[in-house]
Formats: structure tokens, C-alpha cells, sequence
């Protein structure tokens, strides 16, 4: 459920609409006030009668319906990760560059850099995708579960130990209200609201720890869908009404995982921090105990990229992210004094992850850019080869497609235009533009220039849309970069009022790529077609959807929802090369570029188990096995002061590494 | 062409030597910049080609087929002039001093990171992070800066002397009325209405016109503070009986504040506007380094900043540049202000010196 999460890496920074944040959370303590006076609501019995009016989805029976010919499993052959030696206890120090604009988990805002520390990486499913192995399951919140691929359905037995962090027992009844939850539309949440209600079918209740979750199709990753649904603590949200998004806005929502925010840790604008839930249910739990280790993480507010580096050299903070070649090459050279006394420890280590679908997204609703030669012409003139090079000096490969590094379900071959100035001419000029204007620019006979905005969220990348810039002016095209802070750029996005988009978007670890959520029509446009098929002429640009190419095509539309419907491995995969291709034709994405690794510098008394991380990893805090080593750290701090060296250490880990050539 | 008093005043200007030497160089500074393109330019001065002679300097685009090239892009002119001087046909080409434009990326070595200053390079004040020469960057950005400042205090002082002077003129109801809505909209912080104003202009705008709108954004904010010296100054002035006499002899109000009032409070005027200009590089400049001034890729001394102390340790020549820049324009500005302070004060023998 991560597709819609937007990388928000080094955004950079609005006071002022913190200050906004500020006096509207004053404003929703108010009302909370408010509301206190009037009694709280209790939605008790909207949610049984909910139940009880969709009765074919809710189900209520007793453990003898069970079906006999069940084979469970319990995924306790799969080996354990993250280290026994592990220490635990101690504070980890990390920054954010944003301080989170709310600490609910879904509706407005919710989508930020912040979520995965609160959500992705931390909260429990019934169970997890293995990181060395995204294809088998190691328990979480179940003890057993079993499918049925004739009934399309997964039995889920859930722990009876199992308890939120405030105590209350986590039940079967908090499944079957994820599915009130995530339905209601006070969440203020379309994604979710569409997926719960197209993407499952049934959820039965058999007693408070057994459940039973079915789907419409049979897929091949039928597990990651149902065993990756996680509880929603339905006692937490007894006030869910049409005031959610300001009720909800700084409350923490109850755990199954291993942190929780306590509201003494907001001091908003300035830090918040992560604690270690007070005798954790899962902390003998194999797959699970050794991992979360800190007993507190704490985010400090720095907003400049420059300072947190600075911060960390210091030993404020315990890691930085080194992926960008200036800090890795330059900044914190092998030759610095902290690396090469072994203060600080830099790490390479080739992971195996859908990429970030880094790249020009292409309004293709806008004039100009609606026609497909522009397109083309527009692939042709980004020069990301020579931002690879250059500017990232070789660390990077170029993307393919926004469906990259799926193994089976990325196509072989298909492979990305390439820059190249009289192609990208000769298509422009297919498309009327064929004389250049004074500064070089081509307009067409009506005087128009071939000139779009190039909108971006990543400050820190500025540099490699300059050198677009300048390389697309070679082919007659002008570009007019838009830095905007991130949330500004993604609301112009999610609004589909750009007109060429540099984003990403993170993607999960999924077994197949999603096409529906960016390039279906029912997400580009309210109804784009006529009932006889051909374009509606009135319809409207739908926003709040991630189909930022607004990509509407009947025979892409048919392909997605047969890629939707199917249950054959062989024929998604064929269908998803063919989607592939014709979105290739369409050439709405210019892809841009990805890194099969990621890197990092910590201090060294931030330990890691050996091997460092996992196949599936996305980053080395992701899966929460590092630990401190707090005598280490004094010892550190000592030596520093003294000028004592240590073993510098400089490792890479490449026992995941792909074949760079067959581009993962 | 002046009267005799301020004849007398500018000669005692000139007479203080460092603020009529601070006017000197930055009249050469701002004289120079109108020339940039001459100086600092990756397109040629002179091309003599086939006996034919440009001048691409000033006039549209050359496509490199119009020197026997094979692209239809701007001419590479640097490339152009290697290529000549090897084929020694009678064909070459004049470079201006500095041989880049300040928006390209370019690098002798095979990536783009900041390279420390190199006269073999011409590379003079060394590259940034990302491969585009400083000196450049920083003619251009200073050149912008300048007449930004020139533009700005033109349009405050403008506004402001006029409201300013007709507020204490008339006085009464209407200097009521107008004190008050100065202090309403005096108290909208500037800052953040450009950073408001900004967030929301739609990205087509062109450069002009988004410099044009900062400028704009920013002389609505800034002028009221103007008001306040020019309202206390004219309700000094029109008690005064020269002022009484003008009337007398039937002057009407528009030639009395602007032929009779305004030249008699021109050293309040002349003395604050040194000010009003470091005022405005400042802004600029902040904004710039805020993210919130010019977009990328504008060469603007805010932006040079911010990444030389990103770049502190490992690039410290683009914070040396960029501050000492500044430190210059700001400083000349303020010797000037100072000078002329000093010239236009009517009570020469003060002890401020």
C-alpha cells in the first residue's frame, strides 16, 4: 500500500506554512474541547449496523465452518534476521527535514516522509513478506494462516498474545472494522476507500482470533494481499465521524509494532521522538526480538540538507544517507579524518527492490504535450545519459520503464529512447514545430513556443533539471524549471495542473507492477470515454489520482483490467510486457534513472548484523536490525577528543548484486 | 542647472574621498555589467568565417550550420574557435575574456562538481557544483541584484514621496486616513507575502516577468516606511512661510509640494536611499537563498550563497566569491550613503565625521 507514497526525499522547507500548521492545530484542540462538552461520540452501533446491512462481506461463523482440507503453515522455516548479539537500549539521534503535519495514518497529509516511522516499517500485519525472499511469509500478528485458491480465500489465525500499544487485545473485530475504516469516506481518502471496497470480498469472523479474508480473483501474490492487511484498532477510532481529519490530526494511533509516539515526545517544530513500547507483546516473537533495539529514536527538525551533514560529522546524529555522489566522493571522502581514523563507517550495499520510478512524468492532457510526436520529441530531448554520467558520475543506471526491476514482469527488452537532437527534431517538427525563434526554441506557425514548465519537489535535484534544461534547449525545446516546496509539488500534481512532472514514485515490494493507480483512465479523466467509446468531448481531468500522464487509451484500459482480473501468472506477465510496450508508444514518461544499491555513513557504535541488510531491503534503517552500542559510543566520543585512531572501515556488500547489464 | 545650494552640496560630495571614490566604481561596476555580454559570454565577439564576418554577440542564435557545422544548435563557439585555429583556413574566432555563459554545465574532467579556480580552465573564480562558472554566475547575478535595487528604490521612492509628501501636505482627514491604512498594511510581513505570492504564480511566466512581479510584490510591501519621513518632513516644510508666499501667489498644491517642498527636503530623500538599495540586494538576496526569489537556473548572488555553505569544506571558493561580492556591493553602497549624508547635512561643522 505504499503507491502512493511520494518519496519526499530533502524536501525543502515553508515556515510559514508551519506556522499555519501550528495555529490550525490550536484551532482542533479547540474544537476537540468542544466536542468533549457535547460527549463523545461512540460509533459502536453505526459499525455493527454497517456490518449487518453488508452482510455478504461481513460474515459471523463458528469454528466448525472451518474447512477441513486447510494446510497451514506458520512460515517457521524461514531463517531468522537481524543478530543475537544485539544489544538493546539507548537513544538513536536522526533528523527530518519536515516536521509531520499530522500523525494520523490516512487522509490529508498523512502521506509523508515521516509515515514509514509510525506505519510502514514499524506496524504489524498478520504476516510479512520475508526480506530475503518477498515470495514467503514469516508470521506477525498470526500464529497460522492457510489458503484456499478454490475459495479464494486466506484463513488467518491470529495471536492471542498479540495487544495494541495501549494495552487493548488486538481481535478479529479490528479486522473486519479496517474494512468500516478504510471504507468510510470521512477519512478523506479515495485510494483507500477504492481499494478496500473493489480489491476484497469477504471477511469472516469464525471467533476473535480467527478470521478468514477472500478476494475476487485469484492472484499469484493472493498472500501479500491478504496477509499484509493489517488490523485498525477499532476502540481508537469510536469518534470517526465527519470531523476525523482535525480530531485525529495529532493523536497517536494505537501499535501492533514496536514504537509509539507519546505526546510528551511532540515539541512541534522542533523534534519528536519514537519510544519503545513498555513490554512489547512481540518481543520474544522469533523473526521479531531482534530487531527494534533503541529503546528511543529521536527525529530532531533540521531543515537544510547542509546541516544535517554537519549535525552528523559532529556525531549528533548516528547515520546519513551518503547516496548522492557529492557526499559520498567529496564530502566524506575515505580520506576524511573521521572516516579514515574509523569514526565513521561507510557502508555500499546492492539491494533487490522495485526501483523509485525516478523520471519526467508528461501531462498529456495539456495542449501541446496531447499531441504524441511532442512526446517522443521530449524523450529524445532529455539528456539523462549525460546527467548519469556527469552529474551522478556513473553511480546510476538509467530507468526503463515505471514498471522496473519486477524480475519476470519487467520486459526483457524493451529499452528507453535515447537523447538524441535530430530525432527529437524531426519529431517536433511531425508535430508542426519546425522553425527556431531567435534563441534558439522552435515554434510552430502559429507562433507558439515548444516552452513547458518542469515542475519538481526535490530541491536537492534542482542541478539535474538545469542540465536538462540546457541539453533540451540543443533540440529546440525550453524547459522552465519549477522548484516548489514538496508538498506544494505534489498538490500542483495531484491537481494535474503541471505540465511535465520530475517525481517518483516509491514503490513497494510487490511481486507485479500496478498499472491501474497511473495509467488507467477512470483515473485521468471522469468519464473519458462515450458509451460508444469514442472520447468524450466534455470530460473533466479527475484530481487527487496518481495518474499524472493522464494516460487515457481504451486499449490500455482493457489491458489493465484484464492484468487486474487475471489469476495466470504467464498471462499478467504477457499482458504486462504488453502494457509496457504500448505505454512506451504512448511515451508520456521519459524514465530517468535508478541506483541498484543504497549507501550510508553511520558512527561506529551504530552496529549492524552481518551482512549488513536484507535482499529486499529499501534503506538501512528499514527493517529495524541495527543496534547501539552505547560503551562504544563513549569510547568513541573519548578517542575523538584524543585523537585515538580505529580500523577505518569502508565495506561493500554485493552478495545481492544483479548482473548490471540485465538492468534488475 | 542646480541651484547654488546644491551646487554646493554636491561639490562638498565630492570632496569626501571615499564616498565619491565608492560612487566611482560602482558607476564603472554598473557600466561594466550593462557590457557583460562582451565580457562574459559563450558566444564569440567576432567570427570571421568564409570572409564573412559576425558579430552573434547581441543578434539571434547561429545554428552551427551557419559555420559549417553539423547541428542545428547554437554554435559551440568555444569548439569553433580550436577548430579554426587548426585548420588555419583564415577563419577564427574572438572569445570575450571569460568564455561561458553562466547557465552551462561544463567540465574538462568527465563529471560535473565544483573545480577550484584555474586561469588554464578560464575558469578564473573556479566552478560550482554543478560544472558552471562562478565568475559568470556572478556578473550575471550581480547585474540582476543591482538594477533590481535601482529598479526597486526607483518605484518605492516613487510611491512614497508622493503618498509621504501629500499626506503631510493636506494633513487633516486625509492624513488620518492614510496613517491608519499605512499601519494595517505595514504590518502584512512582507516575507511571507512573497513566499505566498510565489507559491502560487503559475510557472509559465517567463523570466521578466516573474523578476518583474518580485519587483512588484516588494515595492508594494516597502513603501509605506518612505511615507513616514516624507509626511514629518513636508508638515515641517509647509508651515514654513515660503510656503505661505507660493500660495499667496495662487501656486497650485501639485507645484508647491514638487517645486517648492520637495527640493527643500531632498537630503532626507538623498540620504535614505543608499539604504533602500542595500535594503534590496539584501532581500534579493535572501530570498534567493531562501528558494523563494528567481527560479533555477538564474545566476543570483542568493543562490552562489546558499551552496557555498553548503559546500563550506569541500568548495570554499564559492563562499569566498560570493560573500566577498557581496560584502563589496553592500559596502560601496553604504560609503556612498555615508557621503552623502555627510554632504547634504546643513550643519557642516558637526562632529560626525
Amino acid at each position: 500500500m505504499l503507491k502512493g507514497l511520494l518519496k519526499l526525499n530533502l524536501p525543502s522547507h515553508l515556515s510559514l506554512l508551519l506556522l499555519l500548521l501550528i495555529s490550525a492545530c490550536s484551532d482542533s484542540s479547540d474544537t476537540e474541547k468542544s466536542h468533549d462538552a457535547n460527549k463523545t461520540p461512540d460509533n459502536t452501533a453505526e459499525v455493527k449496523a454497517y456490518y449487518a446491512a453488508n452482510s455478504s462481506f461481513f460474515s459471523f461463523k463458528n469454528l466448525s465452518d472451518l474447512p477441513d482440507d486447510l494446510v497451514w503453515e506458520n512460515g517457521s522455516e524461514l531463517a531468522e534476521f537481524g543478530s543475537p548479539n544485539a544489544i538493546k537500549g539507548g537513544t538513536q539521534y536522526n533528523s527530518l527535514q519536515d516536521f509531520p503535519r499530522t500523525l494520523r495514518q490516512v487522509g490529508p497529509d498523512s502521506n509523508g516522509s515521516f509515515r514509514r516511522w509510525i506505519l510502514d516499517d514499524v506496524s504489524m500485519s498478520a504476516a510479512q513478506a520475508h526480506p530475503n525472499n518477498s515470495n514467503q511469509f514469516f508470521p506477525g500478528l498470526a500464529t497460522q494462516w492457510a489458503v484456499s485458491s478454490k475459495r479464494k480465500t486466506t484463513y488467518i489465525k491470529l495471536n492471542p498474545l498479540a495487544r495494541w500499544s495501549d494495552g487493548e487485545k488486538v481481535t478479529a473485530d479490528d479486522y473486519l472494522f479496517s474494512f468500516f475504516f478504510y471504507r468510510s469516506t470521512d477519512i478523506v481518502a479515495p485510494w483507500y476507500n477504492n481499494w478496500y471496497s473493489t480489491m476484497y470480498t469477504n471477511i469472516t469472523k469464525y471467533n476473535d482470533y480467527t478470521i478468514s479474508i477472500s478476494i475476487p480473483n485469484v492472484k499469484p501474490d493472493m498472500y501479500a494481499r491478504t496477509l499484509s492487511l493489517s488490523p485498525t484498532p477499532q476502540h481508537f477510532y469510536k469518534e470517526l465521524g465527519g470531523d476525523f481529519v482535525e480530531r485525529y490530526q495529532w493523536r497517536f494511533v494505537p501499535t501492533t509494532g514496536a514504537y509509539q509516539v507519546k505526546p510528551s515526545d511532540i515539541k512541534k517544530g522542533r523534534s519528536i521522538t519514537l519510544s519503545k513500547v513498555e513490554n512489547w507483546w512481540a518481543k520474544d516473537l522469533s523473526f521479531w526480538r531482534y530487531r527494534f533495539n533503541p529503546d528511543r529514536i529521536q527525529f530532531n527538525i533540521i531543515r537544510d540538507n547542509a546541516k544535517v551533514f554537519e549535525s552528523f560529522l559532529r556525531g549528533d546524529l548516528d547515520q546519513f544517507g551518503l547516496n548522492l555522489a557529492e557526499y559520498w566522493y567529496d564530502k566524506l571522502a575515505d580520506d576524511h579524518e573521521s572516516v579514515a581514523k574509523g569514526y565513521i563507517h561507510k557502508t555500499t550495499f546492492y539491494n533487490q527492490h522495485p526501483r523509485p520510478t525516478y523520471g519526467l512524468w508528461i501531462n498529456s492532457s495539456k495542449p501541446i504535450l496531447d499531441q504524441k510526436e511532442v512526446r517522443i520529441g521530449i524523450n529524445h530531448a532529455a539528456n539523462w545519459a549525460l546527467v548519469i554520467e556527469k552529474y551522478f558520475r556513473a553511480d546510476y543506471e538509467r530507468l526503463r520503464s515505471t514498471a522496473d526491476g519486477y524480475g519476470d514482469f519487467t520486459h526483457p527488452t524493451l529499452t528507453t529512447r535515447q537523447f538524441d537532437i535530430e530525432l527529437a527534431l524531426k519529431h517536433f517538427a511531425l508535430a508542426g514545430f519546425t522553425t527556431r525563434n531567435e534563441d534558439g526554441i522552435l515554434i510552430n506557425s502559429d507562433q507558439q513556443k515548444l516552452a513547458f514548465t518542469l515542475t519538481t519537489g526535490y530541491e536537492a535535484l534542482k542541478d539535474v533539471l538545469t542540465i536538462l534544461k540546457e541539453e533540451a534547449a540543443k533540440a529546440g525545446l525550453e524547459l522552465r524549471i519549477e522548484v516548489l516546496d514538496s508538498t506544494a509539488a505534489w498538490k500542483k500534481a495531484q491537481e494535474k495542473k503541471h505540465d511535465i512532472l520530475f517525481s517518483a514514485f516509491g514503490v513497494g515490494l510487490e511481486m507485479y507492477p500496478r498499472y491501474w493507480e497511473t495509467y488507467h483512465s477512470v483515473n485521468a479523466y471522469d468519464q473519458a470515454f462515450l458509451a460508444d467509446g469514442s472520447t468524450n468531448p466534455d470530460r473533466k481531468v479527475k484530481t487527487q489520482s496518481n495518474n499524472l500522464e493522464l494516460v487515457a487509451n481504451p486499449k490500455i484500459d482493457a489491458m489493465i483490467d484484464q492484468y487486474r482480473a487475471s489469476s495466470d501468472k504467464q498471462e499478467m506477465i504477457s499482458l504486462a510486457h504488453k502494457l509496457d510496450e504500448a505505454l512506451y508508444d504512448y511515451a508520456s514518461f521519459s524514465p530517468g534513472f535508478k541506483q541498484s544499491y543504497f549507501r550510508t555513513g553511520n558512527w561506529r557504535w551504530i552496529k549492524y548484523p552481518e551482512g549488513f541488510s536484507q535482499k529486499h531491503s529499501s534503506g538501512p534503517t528499514q527493517l529495524f536490525t541495527y543496534w547501539i552500542d552505547q560503551e562504544m559510543k563513549k569510547e568513541t566520543l573519548e578517542a575523538r577528543q584524543s585523537g585515538l585512531a580505529f580500523e577505518p572501515e569502508i565495506k561493500v556488500f554485493d552478495q545481492y548484486r544483479q548482473d548490471r547489464n540485465r538492468g534488475s | 542647472m542646480f541651484n547654488p545650494q546644491t551646487q554646493k552640496k554636491l561639490n562638498r560630495f565630492c570632496q569626501i574621498k571615499l564616498g565619491y571614490g565608492s560612487l566611482i566604481i560602482l558607476t564603472f561596476i554598473l557600466l561594466v555589467s550593462l557590457l557583460a555580454e562582451l565580457l562574459v559570454n559563450n558566444r564569440a565577439l567576432i567570427v570571421k568565417y568564409e570572409g564573412t564576418f559576425f558579430l552573434p554577440t547581441y543578434t539571434a542564435f547561429h545554428p552551427g550550420t551557419d559555420f559549417g557545422l553539423d547541428y542545428s544548435y547554437e554554435t559551440n563557439y568555444r569548439e569553433l574557435q580550436k577548430k579554426f585555429s587548426n585548420q588555419q583556413d583564415g577563419n577564427w574566432v574572438l572569445m570575450p575574456l571569460v568564455p561561458f555563459s553562466p547557465n552551462e554545465n561544463h567540465t574538462s574532467g568527465s563529471q560535473f562538481k565544483a573545480t577550484a579556480p584555474s586561469f588554464e580552465q578560464k575558469h578564473f573564480l573556479g566552478t560550482d557544483t554543478t560544472s558552471r562558472d562562478i565568475l559568470a554566475r556572478l556578473v550575471y547575478g550581480t547585474r540582476i541584484a543591482l538594477f533590481f535595487a535601482l529598479g526597486f528604490t526607483f518605484c518605492v521612492y516613487l510611491i512614497g514621496v508622493s503618498i509621504g509628501c501629500m499626506m503631510g501636505y493636506f494633513g487633516g482627514v486625509y492624513d488620518l486616513i492614510f496613517q491608519r491604512l499605512i499601519e494595517i498594511w505595514s504590518n502584512i510581513p512582507f516575507l511571507y507575502m512573497v513566499i505566498i505570492v510565489f507559491s502560487v504564480v503559475p510557472g509559465d511566466f517567463d523570466m521578466t516577468s516573474r523578476i518583474g512581479l518580485l519587483l512588484l510584490v516588494m515595492v508594494l510591501f516597502s513603501w509605506t516606511s518612505m511615507t513616514y519621513f516624507m509626511r514629518t518632513e513636508t508638515y515641517k516644510q509647509k508651515s514654513r512661510d515660503y510656503v505661505a508666499a507660493a500660495r499667496i501667489m495662487g501656486a497650485s498644491h501639485s507645484r508647491i509640494i514638487f517645486h517648492h517642498i520637495l527640493p527643500n527636503i531632498l537630503s532626507t530623500l538623498i540620504t535614505l536611499m543608499p539604504f533602500t538599495i542595500v535594503g534590496a540586494i539584501t532581500a534579493i538576496t535572501a530570498l534567493d537563498f531562501l528558494g523563494f526569489g528567481l527560479p533555477p537556473p538564474t545566476p543570483s548572488l542568493g543562490e552562489l550563497l546558499k551552496q557555498g555553505t553548503a559546500n563550506l569544506r569541500t568548495a570554499p571558493w564559492i563562499i569566498i566569491t560570493a560573500f566577498s561580492t557581496l560584502i563589496l556591493l553592500l559596502a560601496l553602497i553604504t560609503f556612498i550613503g555615508e557621503a552623502l549624508r555627510e554632504a547634504f547635512d546643513p550643519k557642516k561643522f558637526t562632529a560626525y565625521r
